[in-house]
């Protein structure tokens, strides 16, 4: 576990010299202790400091990068176990498995149908990270299979294959698009290790427990290759479960540095594709760096990018909603507008009594980062000038026919200012939510 | 190298409610252990899916969710003896819309005597959900609880503003208590001490976190949930109630579950994507802990039963 | 432009007035202070006024019933003065300007429910802990006069002999000073008093006179609060405290909280009318204080400040606009030592004014003088600082580290935006207790007589109490009782705690929800920050063996019922400790101490702020205190509710 702010600040110089930046040597150790700064900024630190410092920063699971450039993948550096700790950092990498066996016109079909699976939501662009060629036959084939695909696709590839020549040929043509390889086990690791060092690629390494996963990982460490990426293998859901957690639990609590590193899971169910998902579903909540699927529908690939954005949301981030018109109920040009903050507790508080009071309104919902009424008001968020500009860019004047504006009975005071700014007339509700109701029946 | 693996013991236990009476009963909660973390701990009870049934036929349900309910929409009873018999519901919900003023308002006597009813041709255990407007919940559960008087059933929904009246009809005749939070870990709680101090035994509440679905701010109550179980096994009794996750409704109102494949090509098929986007929702919600998920497609049922199935083997061997 | 005449009774004084002004501005400028917390925007309704002769132009307002409007109420505020007038005041409306009592001010200052002990143990406290050096001194010098082997320059020989006497390295002196010098010696006999005033590290000569006057050296602290000044004068020589003085900040008139100041300042002159209501107080209460005592102005010679960062700003004239803007950042923290006429206050022309050192834009120099005073920052043990007025200020630390934080705790405990709300002052119901069989109420009136509000104090009391008879839910809400006290208001359930036949206003006086919300996220916001700043140094609050409670309004609290409340946390009792005004403490050390100003611009400098605004769990925290006492209730396992 990481330092506490005030274990660090006990390291620091306490001369508050503010070369670092920071008003205060706490302060700065505050900051040191979340990981948002580097202790390089302090000019003053005594060598044992630094020391300490620098092991303590040390991320407890390895950030590993696949692939390069704009699309490339990086997982791990995760640093909690449950997403309101802190968050999750790094969105697992969602992949499709592609056999070489298949067609060229087979593998092309479905390289054009893995390409297309990108859906934009909420603003951001949702597409898949990865496919990965899995060898079935000759060394020529799976070499072609990796050639064509990475002709198609612009995606990060995954190498599965255990024939030594293969991913030797494989990587020769591909490696500067920085594959993963799959995998390193206990029988192959000794031989594909100079393979990785010499092509400098990341690495799945695969055994069947913990045990024999850490002794691969730790002989690979000492040759310098620390780009890796485990695996378990296949086993019952709960099973995984418990492994994904314990190697989590491990790296974090324990600092286990042989399985301080990301972990793959492969889902594959061709016979029912809603099971299939549904595994998925689970390891993307429950710690996996990479999940590969055999299926590649649309609905397939837009549930689970789904789930994986939610689930690597912000959680500290305010909850907030859009800040727009929301109408209520069976408006009309002349139902009352309320405006109120778009801190969702307010909104929704709100929302909840305009619904109770059965009056269709509109409310406004102002974008003021999150805050509630009486914070945004103190910090100018929520003044007669940012609800007058709200007014305007969110055009209610086209939803209604009159221009009376009901604002929160806390900042009666923008009244005389806000009609002079907006030209609505201001009406000044009540103080609290639950007045809402009796105020929109009486208006 | 031997690796020790990290074992975690939880001081404190969710509460076992026992929904529904006699040998049909249902048991939910009672673990000490995060979910599907069988090997640190108990998990007594599987999850459970109730089917979400109304007392009006619905409006704005897509045709892919009427499709399985052909025939029997407009006729509740109907409607809860397929779930019962031809989907093998273990739980049925039953929501009273049609006492709201707004739809139809049905006079409480109406609808309890429909309670009294559904309660003698279902012999799963029910869940009965008022109609959303607190003035009329007020007066219909209250009678609603006299008429199941003894079965033993869920009853909703309490909330901060509005929760004393149910709690004592609940109180007085014996049922279990669906108390409902915003998103927010701390009114959760304090609802629970709140209805707590009215007398009802705290193994008779039941958590409902206002989930969000798939794509629709899931991953607040996602958070809310984990972090509830965290503090219940840690000891915090008035929050170690197992929580009930109203999947369906909110499945069915997203986009992705609704829209049709000519509205957005780009989404594939409808049917499934509608199916999946409710049985995901579920199972993201039972790896933060769901106990009850009250659902409304069959296909979506069977999925996340199966699942459920799968993953409980070893309970019940 | 056509002038009115106002008159305003129960005094009867009058004042000229241009047509169109308010009645407020009227009362404004015949020094007569009416309430009004929303600075003039007639949403608060608390500057109610009667009229009873002559002609106004006036808004409707919600805030009159149709009854008052017929009796002939008008917010002062809203009422544009149309003839001369005539109006009454009513005692609810009074800003009380009249001073407070000797003896109010002494409760104030100690602590109402302080046992003496404690009182005689914060004195002993700060006895003793900085040498005596005060910031000015005065040195009588008597000057070998020049002849031909020493025949340093006057100014030099001046040096000279202070240097003998007393061990100062730089010094400067004004030109002033040295025009006048020549002729002062020699006139004087070269028998001179020279006042030595410390000014930003280095000594400055600001006075030469004639003669012995070595004896006569005064000056003020001053502890400029958002709602109160107090203020002593000191004997510099002796130490001795001459008297102490509290009156109400006018700029009140201004809007009862920092923000609708800050708002105000922005305004066409504004900024100066708020810096004029600061100093105005200031300077009728050094008039005051001199009089009484017999001293020449001219004998005071430094003044010493500690103020919020808002409050320092106005006083200066500096334009608060920033301290609301994110990053919350204000123009100075530091301020240079000025002269006092700067500033507009009337002392010695050449007298010194100081400010205490802040920490941010919401944890100023009086919370540095908190800290100083009370000592928290050279103590082995953690300790917590308390500082409750219109924003509630923390801090947390020992003598290792001191981080401090705000919370907008509103005006709530100060008695403004609750439906029968009072400052604690005369009039004000406190100590209040409930019987659980009956639900009869028994309350102090401050000052004896009727009752005309409740303070904070008395909230907290009503509350508690309410939480332990049953009356209320964790929540706040009423539960139904039987009870003539409980009755439907206009806004939902209230409680009647004085009915109309013991109230000053013929009105009852009571508590709804809407009060009890009020202040339930006063004491919420308080709690949590407190909680914050313990989770941030990974520490529990059982951790703290100190609280020192602090502030005009801290001095009146009733431990046990504020823990009930959740508004201090649940530690052993015996670890609270009044320090009653700890700011105007601090200050006084320092005025007397150069040691204690060198001391507390370390501290100043130590404290690390934490921006509760920008923390991710503050909201959290809040949201769980958001309850009575607390939803984690484990939190507060000895409490009686």
């Amino acid at each position: 576990m990481g330092l506490s702010g005030l274990d660090i600040y006990k390291l620091l110089p306490k001369t508050n010299c503010r070369e670092c930046g920071f008003v205060t040597c706490l302060a700065f150790a505050m900051q040191l202790a979340k990981r948002q700064v580097s202790s390089e900024k302090c000019p003053y630190l005594s060598d044992e400091a630094k020391r300490t410092l620098e092991s303590a920063s040390r991320p407890p699971i390895k950030l590993i990068t696949i692939g390069e450039g704009d699309g490339k993948l990086e997982i791990g550096n995760e640093t909690v176990m449950f997403r309101h700790e802190e968050k999750f950092h790094h969105p697992c990498g969602l992949g499709f498995i592609i056999e070489d066996n298949l067609g060229d016109k087979e593998i092309s079909e479905t390289i054009k149908k893995i390409n297309a699976l990108n859906f934009e939501r909420v603003g951001c662009m949702l597409r898949p990270d990865l496919i990965a060629i899995r060898q079935n036959g000759n060394t020529d084939r799976f070499v072609q299979a990796v050639k064509a695909v990475r002709e198609q696709t612009s995606m990060n590839l995954m190498l599965m294959s255990k024939d030594f020549k293969a991913q030797q040929e494989a990587l020769k043509l591909v490696s500067s698009a920085r594959p993963l390889v799959y995998c390193l086990d206990k029988d192959n690791y000794q031989e594909f290790s100079s393979l990785i060092s010499e092509f400098k690629v990341p690495v799945v390494v695969c055994a069947q427990d913990l045990s024999g996963l850490s002794e691969i990982t730790q002989n690979l460490i000492n040759q310098g290759i620390e780009d890796i990426v485990l695996d378990t293998g296949k086993k019952a859901t709960t099973e995984k479960i418990w492994e994904m957690t314990q190697i989590r639990r491990l790296s974090l609590f324990r600092s286990q540095r042989s399985l301080g590193f990301p972990s793959l899971v492969i889902v594959e169910n061709r016979a029912d594709p809603f099971q299939e998902t549904l595994t998925a579903i689970t390891y993307i909540a429950k710690y996996a760096g990479i999940v590969l699927i055999s299926g590649n529908e649309t609905w397939e690939a837009l549930a689970l990018l789904t789930l994986r954005q939610n689930i690597y949301t912000d959680p500290q981030k305010p909850l907030c909603v859009e800040p727009k018109i929301y109408p209520v109920g069976n408006v009309n040009n002349n139902s009352p507008v309320l405006i109120t903050t778009n801190f969702s507790l307010t909104y929704y508080t709100v929302l909840g009594e305009v619904e109770a009071s059965k009056v269709p309104s509109y409310i406004v919902a102002s974008d003021t980062e999150g805050m509630s009424v009486l914070t945004a008001w103190a910090a100018e968020k929520f003044t007669a000038e940012t609800i007058a500009a709200t007014l305007d860019k969110c055009n209610i004047k086209d939803s209604v026919s009159h221009r009376r504006l009901i604002i929160p009975g806390y900042v009666a005071v923008l009244s005389g200012e806000l009609e002079e700014r907006s030209g609505w007339q201001i009406i000044v509700g009540p103080k609290e939510a639950s007045g809402i109701p009796s105020f929109l029946k009486n208006l | 190298m031997g690796i020790e693996l990290i074992y975690q013991k939880w001081s404190g236990k969710i509460n076992e409610v026992t929904i529904g009476s006699e040998s049909k009963a249902v048991k939910i909660g009672g673990q000490n252990s995060l979910p599907f973390l069988f090997k640190e701990g108990g998990l007594p009870n599987r999850p459970r899916i109730a089917f979400e049934i109304w007392d009006v036929p619905p409006q704005d349900w897509p045709d892919e969710l009427r499709r399985p309910y052909g025939g029997v929409l407009e006729d509740v009873i109907k409607w809860a003896e397929r779930c019962q018999e031809e989907y093998k519901a273990e739980i049925i919900c039953v929501r009273l819309l049609g006492a709201h003023p707004d739809l139809g308002n049905k006079p409480s006597a109406e609808e309890a005597r429909l309670v009294e009813l559904l309660l003698q041709k279902v012999a799963v255990p029910l869940i009965i959900l008022g109609c959303g407007d607190d003035q009329k919940d007020n007066e219909l559960m209250p009678v609603c609880c006299q008429a199941a008087r003894g079965k033993r059933c869920l009853v909703g929904s309490a909330v901060q503003d509005n929760y004393r009246t149910l709690t004592a009809a609940v109180l007085a005749d014996g049922h279990n208590i669906i108390a409902e939070s915003p998103i927010d870990i701390n009114i959760a709680k304090q609802l629970n001490i709140l209805i707590s101090d009215m007398g009802l035994a705290q193994d008779r509440i039941v958590i409902n976190p206002t989930v969000g679905a798939l794509g629709y701010g899931l991953e607040y109550a996602y958070s809310i949930m984990e972090r509830a179980r965290l503090a219940a096994l840690s000891g915090d009794k008035m929050l170690a109630m197992p929580f009930i996750c109203f999947v369906g409704q909110e499945s069915w109102r997203a986009k992705e579950a609704k829209a049709l494949e000519t509205e957005f090509p780009q989404w594939g098929p409808q049917r499934e994507r509608g199916i999946i986007w409710e049985a995901a929702t579920a199972v993201a919600f039972l790896q933060s802990g769901a106990d009850i998920l009250v659902m409304r497609h069959p296909e979506s049922v069977n999925c996340v039963r199966d699942y459920i199935n799968v993953n409980y083997q070893d309970v019940d061997s | 432009m056509e002038k009115c005449k106002v008159i305003f009774y129960p005094e009867g004084k009058s004042v000229q007035i241009e047509k169109g002004k308010t009645i407020l501005a009227a009362a404004i400028s015949a020094n007569i202070y009416i309430n009004s917390s929303c600075g003039g925007e007639g949403v608060c309704g608390r500057c109610k006024v009667i009229l009873k002769k002559g002609e106004v132009i006036s808004q409707p307002s919600g805030r009159l019933t149709l009854e008052q409007r017929k009796q002939g109420y008008y917010l002062a505020c809203q009422a544009l003065v149309q003839s001369d007038l005539e109006v009454l005041i009513p005692p609810e409306s009074r800003l009380d300007l009249d001073k407070l009592t000797q003896e109010e001010i002494d409760l104030r200052l100690k602590g109402l429910y302080a046992k003496a002990e404690e009182v005689d143990s914060v004195k002993s406290l700060e006895e003793g802990v900085f040498a005596h050096s005060p910031l000015a001194t005065k040195l009588y010098l008597e000057l070998p006069a020049p002849n031909h082997v020493d025949r340093i320059s006057d100014l030099e020989r001046l040096y000279r002999q202070i240097r003998k006497m007393n061990d100062i390295p730089v010094m400067q002196t004004g030109l002033v000073n040295i025009r006048r010098l020549g002729r002062l010696l020699r006139d004087s006999d070269w028998k001179v008093t020279v006042t030595l005033g410390k000014r930003n590290g280095t000594t400055e000569i600001v006075l030469i006179e004639p003669g012995d006057t070595s004896d006569k050296n005064f000056g003020f602290c001053f502890d400029i609060g958002t709602t109160t000044i107090s203020t002593q004068l000191v004997d510099l020589n002796t130490k001795r405290i001459l008297g102490t003085r509290a009156t109400y900040n006018k700029q009140a008139s201004y809007g009862s909280d920092i923000i609708t100041r800050i708002i105000c300042a922005r305004q066409q002159d504004c900024l100066e009318k708020l810096h004029h209501a600061v100093i105005d107080s200031m300077n009728e209460m050094i008039q005051a204080l001199i009089r009484d005592n017999n001293i020449d102005l001219n004998d005071v010679n430094c003044i010493l400040c500690a103020g919020n960062t808002t409050m320092v700003h106005l006083l200066l004239r500096v334009d608060p606009t920033y301290i609301r803007r994110e990053p919350y950042v204000p123009t100075a923290n530091f301020v240079p030592t000025i002269r006092a006429a700067e500033a507009g206050i009337k002392i010695n022309p050449r007298g010194l004014l100081f400010c205490l050192p802040g920490v941010s834009s919401y944890v100023g120099g009086d919370i540095s003088a908190g800290v100083l005073s009370c000592g928290m920052y050279k103590e082995e043990e953690i300790c917590m600082l308390i500082d409750i007025g219109t924003n509630g200020e923390i801090v947390l630390g020992n003598r290792e580290f001191l981080i401090s934080a705000a919370a907008s705790a509103g005006p709530a405990f100060e008695g403004s935006g609750l439906s029968c709300g009072a400052r604690a002052a005369r009039g004000a119901i406190q100590k209040v207790t409930i019987d659980p069989k009956d639900f009869e109420v028994k309350y102090d009136v401050i000052r004896g007589g009727k009752a005309h509000g409740i303070c904070g104090s008395g909230y907290i009391d009503i509350i508690s109490c309410m939480l332990k008879t049953s009356l209320i839910t964790k929540e706040g809400k009423f539960h139904q009782i039987k009870s003539n006290r409980l009755r439907q208001g206009d806004f939902g359930p209230e409680f009647i705690i004085a009915f109309r036949d013991e109230a000053e206003t013929g009105s009852d006086i009571f508590i709804t929800e809407g009060d009890i919300e009020n202040i339930k996220r006063a004491k919420a916001a308080i709690f949590a920050a407190a909680a914050m700043l313990v989770k941030q140094m990974s520490l529990e609050f059982s951790d703290i063996k100190k609280v020192f409670i602090a502030g005009g309004f801290g001095t009146y609290i009733d431990v046990d019922n504020a823990v009930n409340i959740g508004l201090l946390p649940d530690i052993k009792r015996d670890r609270f400790i009044f320090v009653g005004n700890s700011s105007l403490a601090g200050a006084r050390q320092v005025l007397l101490s150069h040691e204690a100003m060198k001391k507390i611009e370390e501290i100043a400098r130590r404290i690390t702020y934490l921006e509760l605004s920008i923390e991710p769990s503050y909201m959290d925290e809040y949201m769980a205190a958001m309850f009575f006492p607390h939803t984690d209730s484990s939190r507060f396992v000895n409490v009686d509710i």
